[in-house]
């Protein structure tokens, strides 16, 4: 359903990312993995069409996106880092917006809108604005807004950040179910843990290269390594974060007596 | 001197020189004036128009003092120039309480930020304090330097030019520092007491609206208040209202009885003065010091995310999808944020204050009159500044950052986001203005004169619209940027400048339009015609258009700048 075909993007002649290529079928959830400033946000961005690669192409569907972004957007959900809203708006309103922006009619927002804010434990807080909401309430405003026209291909750019446990629980079932009524998913986390259990396949970059793409399991098999922490530790070289934690504890103490 | 003022400011304790500093750069309500933290600069270039207008009034004081030589035609001259320029101050420092509407009281951030910190309370309120006074005299010493020297000096010629000299400037300043004091006060009293009775959610509601009411009505009454400055206005009995109620009359009233040259019938006034300013001190004294012992508990008490209630959910409806969105975010931006809302607020009131002291007599008289000059020039300036000044307002992003989901969104061509533009500047500017205008023709006749002229009210602003939206690629409130990187307040300005430019051959034309029928229906034609063609126009160039968003989040670092 999503294809990249060797993405390339520089900023002032700096790549970001160089020949990036993979794919997520439907009903697939791949995770996209990869330490601060390894390119995540750039393909992110690229895929979302908010940055046009220098070189390289994403279809979906078959068809590039930069000839119809337009049928592109209205079949994608995306749920972005950072949870930025128009925080003036209430969590109704947002929806409410993103809605109407979609096309939606108003009997069918008001229906969806009312039922995932209330599904999402947010009913009670539906005419407060966004501005008071706490990160994880913020967060679950972006997950319905994501959800709302019923896409076919999802991004979820560490979307269990601020959520509490019992939201995380529901997110990660909420996963499973979308992949098995054939939605594409890809999942971008921090959080190997989780990433290990809901993805069918993960896709490892550093410094704007893919270095892995493989099932969970398959990469753990093939390095002999415990866990995916410990695979993701190794394939991007990790520096020891013992000695480093050492070295902060050390320039705490500079001038105690 | 330099030294010595350091030197004095060094013995200050360190924490309140932290906070003054903290606090002078938040008074001035950035999120009101968007002045992206450069307090310094904004400050500096309102210091210099407030000299330029006081050098202008010293001169025009200069002149006129020389030229109405007549006794009567003397004193009218400069009882008009004293009550002027006490009324403009009190006008400048009421703006000034607008923009720095909350710097005085303790705000949630302050509270949560300062309560670990071993500051005491009323070294806070210390510092609050002193740098709302910093930016008020500035203000009062910026817009009198130049007019309160001339003014004593031309008027303290008794009983000797020495004594009468010193005895006016002291009359003059003390009476301009009174009148602030008691204006500023007076605002502080009402939210403060407003504070300590409302619970706080409902208080921080009822404050923004209550920001834009004082703003309207410091606005309102400085151009809509009758002239009485001569002693035959001063005398009669149907003006008494008028001057009961006025505060800049009792100021004016104390400045000549504190220079010895006011009529004793007239005291009352004086007397006014000094009462108001006492409960306005004693008010906001107490209100201060209530809430500080009171609110600050109260904010750290409160919980973070309360219920709200549903807003707009009956006004469903503007058009299709794209163009609800969009005139439902721009209802929403504009009226829940503070900055849109004074910046706008700022264009109507002024316009709106001018167009109600042209239609003063017309909406006096006790019959309809007949359609003048007035009307159509006040109701045409209402509909320009609205229009440009939405538009003006249009251009000033709300959340850059949060642009993002109209990026993702953006399913449609480019034309029907132009339209959705569109049809908010006419719901927000065009339909209130023109509304308001048949409220007010309703004082004139004949009926078709009326008629005609609100069609050609409702054509023109349609044109502005369509003129408003040349070039306007983006979504109300996303986006800065024009094409060529063009300033907007230059090009707003220049807009207005050639509109009012306009506005008097125009009046002038549909006047003696109303009067003959083929002439107007050629007007109102030729209005038509002119509104299609830019409609026309728009459309076919927004079809090639790109929308553009713009995504930099602002500067949010400021330094204190305290080390040397």
């Amino acid at each position: 359903m999503l294809e990249l075909q060797h993405l390339y993007r520089s900023f002032r002649g700096i790549p970001a990312i160089e020949d990036v290529s993979f794919q997520v079928a439907p009903g697939e959830i791949v995770g996209f993995l990869g330490p601060n400033g390894a390119g995540k946000s750039t393909t992110v961005k690229i895929i979302t069409g908010m940055l046009r690669p220098n070189d390289g192409r994403v279809l979906f569907a078959g068809q590039d996106i930069a000839k119809d972004m337009v049928a592109f957007r209205a079949a994608l959900g995306y749920v972005p880092e950072e949870a930025h809203l128009y925080d003036y708006l209430s969590g109704l309103e947002y929806l409410q917006l993103v809605g109407r922006l979609r096309g939606l009619g108003e009997a069918l927002i008001e229906a969806k809108a009312t039922r995932l804010l209330k599904l999402l434990n947010l009913e009670s807080w539906q005419y407060s604005p966004i501005s008071t909401y706490s990160k994880g309430m913020r967060q679950r405003v972006l997950i319905a807004a994501a959800l709302l026209h019923d896409p076919k291909l999802l991004i979820f750019d560490e979307p269990l950040s601020g959520l509490d446990v019992v939201s995380g629980r529901l997110f990660k079932d909420l996963l499973e179910l979308l992949a098995a009524q054939g939605k594409a998913v890809l999942y971008i986390s921090h959080v190997l843990e989780v990433v290990e259990q809901v993805c069918n396949r993960v896709i490892v970059i550093a410094k704007g290269r893919v270095l892995a793409d493989a099932r969970p399991a398959d990469l753990v098999k093939l390095m002999s390594l415990p866990n995916l922490e410990s695979v993701f530790a190794q394939l991007v070289e990790q520096q020891d974060t013992r000695t480093l934690a050492q070295e902060m504890v050390e320039v705490m103490q500079i001038g105690r007596s | 001197m330099h030294k010595f003022i350091h030197k004095l400011i060094d013995r200050l304790p360190l924490d309140f020189r932290i906070l003054y500093r903290q606090f002078l750069l938040r008074v001035v309500d950035l999120e009101a004036l968007s002045i992206q933290a450069d307090v310094v600069g904004f400050l500096g270039q309102f210091a210099g128009v407030l000299i330029m207008l006081s050098l202008i009034h010293s001169l025009v004081t200069y002149i006129g003092f020389w030229v109405f030589s007549a006794p009567a035609e003397h004193l009218a001259f400069c009882w008009h120039m004293e009550h002027y320029l006490i009324s403009t101050t009190m006008l400048v420092i009421g703006l000034i309480t607008v923009v720095s509407w909350d710097a005085t009281f303790p705000d949630r951030r302050d509270v949560m930020v300062l309560s670990p910190l071993p500051v005491a309370p009323h070294t806070i309120l210390l510092a609050k304090m002193a740098a709302s006074a910093a930016v008020s005299g500035l203000a009062i010493l910026a817009l009198n330097v130049a007019s309160g020297v001339i003014l004593p000096l031309l008027l303290g010629v008794q009983p000797g030019p020495a004594w009468g000299f010193i005895q006016s400037l002291a009359a003059y300043w003390f009476t301009v520092v009174a009148a602030s004091a008691f204006l500023y006060c007076s605002v502080l009293t009402i939210q403060g007491f407003t504070s300590l009775v409302l619970p706080r959610r409902i208080f921080l509601r009822l404050s923004a609206f209550l920001q834009l009411a004082a703003f309207g009505l410091f606005l309102g009454v400085y151009f809509a208040q009758p002239l009485l400055t001569d002693p035959v206005s001063l005398a009669d009995p149907r003006n008494h209202w008028v001057l009961a109620s006025s505060p800049s009359y009792w100021f004016f009233a104390l400045f000549n009885q504190l220079n010895g040259s006011w009529p004793a019938q007239f005291s009352w006034l004086a007397s006014r003065a000094w009462i108001a300013l006492g409960l306005a001190v004693t008010g906001a004294a107490s209100s201060l010091l209530l809430c500080y012992i009171h609110t600050m508990k109260k904010t750290v008490e409160e919980p973070d995310l309360v219920p709200g209630a549903g807003g707009l959910h009956c006004l469903s409806s503007f058009g299709n999808s794209l163009q609800t969105a969009v005139a439902l975010f721009s209802i929403r931006s504009l009226t829940r944020s503070r900055q849109h809302r004074v910046a706008f607020a700022f264009y109507l009131a002024f316009v709106f204050g001018l167009a109600l002291s042209l239609l003063r007599g017309e909406m006096a008289a006790a019959a309809y009159s007949p359609v003048s000059m007035d009307l159509l020039i006040s109701t045409f300036l209402m509909m320009f500044f609205a229009v440009a000044g939405l538009r003006n307002v249009f251009s000033l992003p709300i959340s850059l950052t949060a642009n993002w989901v109209l990026r993702t969104t953006q399913l449609r061509p480019s034309e029907d986001y132009v339209a959705a533009t569109r049809r908010s500047l006419l719901l927000l500017a065009v339909v209130p203005v023109w509304l308001l205008s048949f409220a007010l023709s309703l004082r004139f006749r004949p009926i078709p004169h009326v008629a005609v002229h609100l069609a050609v009210l409702a054509l023109l602003g349609c044109i502005l619209a369509e003129l408003c939206l040349i070039g306007f690629y983006k979504v109300p409130f996303t986006c800065s940027y024009l094409p060529g990187k063009a300033n907007i307040q230059l090009i707003f300005w220049g807009f207005i400048i050639v509109m009012i430019a306009f506005v008097v051959p125009a009046a002038q034309f549909e006047l003696s339009a109303l009067t003959v029928p083929l002439k107007a229906a050629f007007m109102l034609s030729a209005l038509g015609a002119l509104f299609w063609a830019l409609w026309i126009f728009n459309r076919h160039r927004a079809k090639s258009a790109v929308i553009y968003f713009e995504e930099i989040p602002d500067q949010v670092i400021t330094t204190l700048g305290l080390s040397a």
